[in-house]
């Protein structure tokens, strides 16, 4: 029973959401058993992704391959429980069971009556299946699938409020999803083309042999993923949906959204970057470059547009357009260490994101005003949500002592090996437009004068997920460890020659 | 409506899609077509039926109860075929691996749990169009 239980862990893992999802709205009416067993399937994800995450740093290296249906590998669909995705599922665990507990204390009040709020657990747990899903899959075609859910899920999240701008807000998204998800079908059409293969593994070594016969197909895999995937992830020039999306939704969802959707794809198109094309690849068609490029663009000018936001939401989610620049910069690297702060910084910018949005949304709901002008003097009436808003955006900027600072110093370290001054300053002066536009926030706050209107911090559930997302923050920051080590054996990974 | 032959001709072709419906759900891993293709006709059915005899009748005859409840179960009874393998100690979705019969070739008992996953796969179809073409009714 055990064992059938430990050897059949990764799929019990991408199921198990699911199957709770699939049965929600024959409970709807029930909101205290719907929304415990969100919270217990959470738990119970945490709990085997630890036993994974465990077992792998044991194995050093040695990837669990679980075969679907006992189907070996060219013509069956494959779950690679390697180090990048122990380490992306952790990420995952993490940071969507205290959305999930602040979901519980808050949803009424954003979403509406039981049936919606059964609704967007629903949804919820399909985005959720769908991330751990792309953590572990090693099969193409898979990824797709699980894209084009969380796509579809990240829509219902987005109208989950009940108001006409967020109608407006899905649609726009739905439209450049649904672009991005041709883009990354034509793209794995394409590979397809060339290789005859849909498992990673398989057509990264028939890539690796016949890439020269036709170089303008492998050309065009190449800028249809980065298209599709930039799309969905938000890249700078292609960001103008994420805004809207995610100011509009209900605070947990726009956590989710921003925090975990977002790196979903860009972990997606690190596997078929470096896994399927490989980095060797990425150098004759100097994709790296253009990666390294449009991330420094992203970053200066999504810090440079979350400042002349100010709506506190909107201005958030323009810092996720720039944060998502770091990543792509920092996947372009092609070396060892930026490929580990790229990934820390992700796995530590999930967690920062969901908490200042979790945060920001506690502190409008109270004061029922979204400008940050009208937060003025809130950190006296709400010292626990201030101080949570406070230890993410130190971590954000990247502050020593916080998660934010251990990936960006990895990230700077490998912006210097490759020898250019230009992505070193670029992430330096983008930590300094970041401190621009969140220590205003924290200053009003701490130092406004008090609004006359009676705010509180919010009720227990509430106030127990800022509370472990920040102590995530400060943990992260001040013993990275083993979470590190799991990012600097997948980075190792990556770049490995096949 | 009053179209009498209209009413007439239809309860007499519509339990026959139906069950046409059914047919190719269950042969779908030996003939054209599957359980999504069989899941729209058999939904097919149903909206035709609340078309011609007006969505009332249709409403009585799929509450929105029934309807949740095979949307929902009917993806359960997916995962719950892929869990017959885990019981049998072999890999998630297996299905010759888990001791299933597979008998001879072409025959309809040949595709061992692929068609009882299919009839999952087909009910949750069928109710999901069926919702969709209400709930479009609704909007008007």
């Amino acid at each position: 029973m055990i064992s059938a239980i430990t050897t059949n862990l990764p799929v019990f893992i991408i199921i198990a959401p699911l199957f709770v999802a699939f049965v929600l709205p024959t409970w709807a009416q029930r909101k205290r058993l719907v929304e415990n067993l969100v919270i217990s399937v959470e738990i119970l994800m945490l709990l085997g992704t630890c036993y994974l995450a465990s077992i792998v740093l044991l194995q050093k290296g040695i990837p669990i391959i679980y075969q679907m249906g006992g189907w070996s590998a060219p013509w069956g669909i494959e779950l690679k429980v390697g180090s990048l995705g122990t380490f992306f599922l952790l990420t995952v665990a993490i940071v969507s069971l205290p959305v999930a507990l602040f979901a519980r204390g808050n949803l009424t009040h954003e979403v509406g009556g039981k049936e919606r709020v059964a609704r967007f657990y629903v949804l919820y747990l399909l985005l959720i299946g769908a991330l751990g899903g792309m953590a572990l899959t090693n099969d193409l075609f898979n990824v797709y699938v699980l894209v084009e859910v969380a796509t579809l899920s990240c829509c219902g999240l987005v109208s989950a409020r009940n108001h006409p701008r967020a109608a407006k807000a899905t649609f726009t998204y739905l439209i450049l999803a649904t672009l991005g998800s041709c883009l990354v079908m034509g793209g794995i059409g394409f590979i397809y083309i060339v290789t005859g293969h849909l498992n990673m593994g398989f057509a990264s070594q028939e890539l690796g042999r016949i890439w020269q016969n036709n170089p303008r197909v492998v050309w065009m895999a190449f800028s249809f993923m980065l298209v599709g995937f930039g799309v969905k992830s938000a890249l700078f020039p292609l960001h103008v949906w994420l805004p809207d999306a995610h100011s509009v939704a209900p605070s947990p969802a726009s956590a989710i959204l921003s925090g975990l959707a977002v790196k979903g794809y860009l972990i997606c198109l690190l596997k078929v970057l470096y896994n399927v094309f490989g980095f060797y690849l990425m150098r004759v068609y100097s994709v790296h470059k253009i990666m390294v490029l449009v991330g420094m663009v992203a970053i200066i000018s999504g810090s440079i547009s979350a400042l002349t936001q100010e709506d506190l939401k909107r201005r958030l989610a323009f810092s996720t357009v720039a944060q998502v620049g770091y990543i792509f910069l920092g996947f372009g690297l092609l070396n060892t260490k930026g490929l580990t702060g790229t990934l820390f910084y992700l796995a530590s910018h999930a967690v920062i994101k969901s908490t200042l949005f979790l945060s920001a949304g506690a502190m409008l709901n109270a004061t029922g005003k979204k400008n940050i002008k009208d937060l003025s003097g809130i950190g006296r009436k709400m010292p626990i949500t201030t101080a949570a808003f406070t230890i993410s955006s130190l971590g954000l900027i990247g502050i020593p002592l916080f998660s934010g600072f251990v990936g960006k110093w990895q990230l700077l370290m490998g912006s210097m090996e490759t020898g250019s001054i230009l992505p070193v300053s670029v992430i330096i002066s983008g930590s300094v437009l970041c401190a621009a536009y969140l220590f205003p926030v924290i200053r009003i706050a701490y130092f406004g004068t008090a609004p006359e209107k009676d705010c509180k911090d919010p009720n227990l559930p509430q106030k127990l997920a800022l509370i472990f997302l920040s102590a995530a923050i400060v943990f992260l920051g001040v013993i990275p460890g083993s979470f590190l080590e799991l990012a600097n054996r997948a980075a190792a990974e990556l770049l490995v020659l096949r | 409506m009053k179209d009498f032959i209209l009413k007439r001709m239809a309860s007499i072709i519509l339990p026959f899609i139906c069950i046409y419906g059914f047919y190719v759900i269950f042969h779908g891993h030996v003939s054209p077509g599957g359980s999504f293709a069989g899941g729209i006709i058999v939904g097919l059915s149903f909206i035709a039926f609340s078309t011609i005899y007006g969505i009332e009748k249709g409403r009585k005859k799929l509450p929105e109860k029934v309807l949740v409840w095979t949307e929902s179960y009917g993806t359960l009874w997916y995962g719950i075929m892929g869990m017959v393998g885990i019981v049998k100690g072999a890999p998630f979705l297996a299905n010759k691996l888990a001791g299933v019969d597979l008998g001879i070739p072409g025959a309809l008992n040949s595709g061992g749990l692929i068609s009882f996953i299919g009839f999952g796969v087909g009910i949750r179809v069928a109710s999901t169009m069926v919702t969709l073409f209400f709930t479009m009714m609704e909007e008007e």
